[in-house]
């Protein structure tokens, strides 16, 4: 993780340095705005990678002499598979419809909305048995 | 769930990947706000004249106190954060309805002052100044309250469930990612808006 977090932090450099440089070579704004918070887009992701390297110490992937086995077994949890995602789908689709055409069909749009990634969102959580992870 | 499975499930050698995902994606978020702090300053560096009529009918220090309130909000969250890492599912909820309020005082807050500006005669469309406000302080705003509909879902799903799991911890966690983000946004926009006059 170490050398992930460095790279990130390298860009951030980058950027910053590269933001100021344009400033004072053009004195023009989007440009630098945009090319300055591309350094924070990189320095948010390094601060996260090497603050949570330093909560959780080093892992197998930091070390020379790591075996396949020494990673943490546990990868998350992933679904097998979900019909969720489609009510979702669909009221973004009602959502960007109704911003088109009817106000009303926003209001619908954000009801089936929050009926469905509330239904995603406890689809893991019901019944009488509970995920472990 | 046992205290030896939590300890372990706690202190994993790799970063959680729900976790990372997030700070990726609120990376993202950061070049969305780009485009609209690069709207800003662009409209007032074009404009000058009108900004400085402009920001006259700003209230800048009930913006102050709005904003002080989501800063702290961010302390709260980070308090709910820590009691559900310690598996304490029930000083999470008190802390996390808290910020929830304290959110949705301040989204309560851009209501009213919006509000305000329109009486004033401040409409989006009146002229460049009105659109970036609005736009601005408009789409930040959304975001407050998508965070706040997302800590509403995880308070829920904290009452729902028998268990409160790990998975559950790593949604608090990331939720609090978000809202710090937002908060952030807010200092920056606030600065740019209410201080730079």
């Amino acid at each position: 993780m170490k050398p992930g977090g460095i790279l990130y932090m390298l860009g951030a450099l980058f950027y910053f340095v590269l933001g100021v440089v344009y400033w004072f070579w053009t004195g023009e704004i989007v440009g630098t705005v945009g090319i300055t918070l591309t350094g924070g887009l990189a320095l948010l992701t390094g601060f996260y990678i090497l603050f949570t390297l330093r909560r959780i110490g080093p892992g197998p992937d930091d070390l020379d002499d790591a075996e396949i086995a020494d990673a943490d077994p546990d990868f998350g949890f992933f679904s097998p598979g979900s019909w969720w995602p489609l009510p979702v789908a669909i009221a973004a689709a009602l959502i960007a419809l109704g911003l088109v055409f009817a106000v009303w069909l926003v209001i619908i749009g954000l009801g089936v909305l929050f009926i469905s990634i509330y239904g995603l969102m406890s689809e893991y959580y019901r019944g009488p048995r509970l995920p472990e992870a | 769930m046992s205290a030896a499975t939590f300890q372990q499930s706690t202190h994993p050698t790799r970063a959680s990947k729900t976790a990372v995902g997030t700070v990726v994606w609120l990376a993202s978020e950061l070049m969305f706000f780009a485009g609209l702090f690069a709207m800003f300053f662009t409209a007032r560096s074009v404009s000058p004249e009108l900004w400085a009529e402009r920001t006259e009918l700003l209230n800048v220090p009930f913006a102050a106190v709005n904003t002080t309130i989501l800063v702290l909000s961010s302390v709260t969250a980070q308090l709910g954060v820590f009691a559900a890492e310690r598996g304490d599912v029930r000083v999470f909820r008190n802390w996390t309805l808290l910020t929830f309020l304290m959110g949705a005082y301040f989204v309560a807050g851009q209501v009213y002052e919006y509000a305000e500006l329109v009486h004033k005669g401040l409409l989006i469309s009146t002229d460049p100044y009105g659109s970036v406000f609005y736009a601005t302080t408009g789409f930040h705003a959304l975001h407050v309250t998508g965070g706040l509909i997302a800590f509403l879902y995880v308070l829920i799903r904290s009452y729902q469930t028998t268990r409160f799991t790990h998975g559950q911890v790593t949604s608090a966690v990331v939720v609090s990612y978000y809202w710090h983000f937002v908060d952030v946004v807010w200092i920056a926009l606030f600065a740019a808006i209410y201080l730079l006059k």
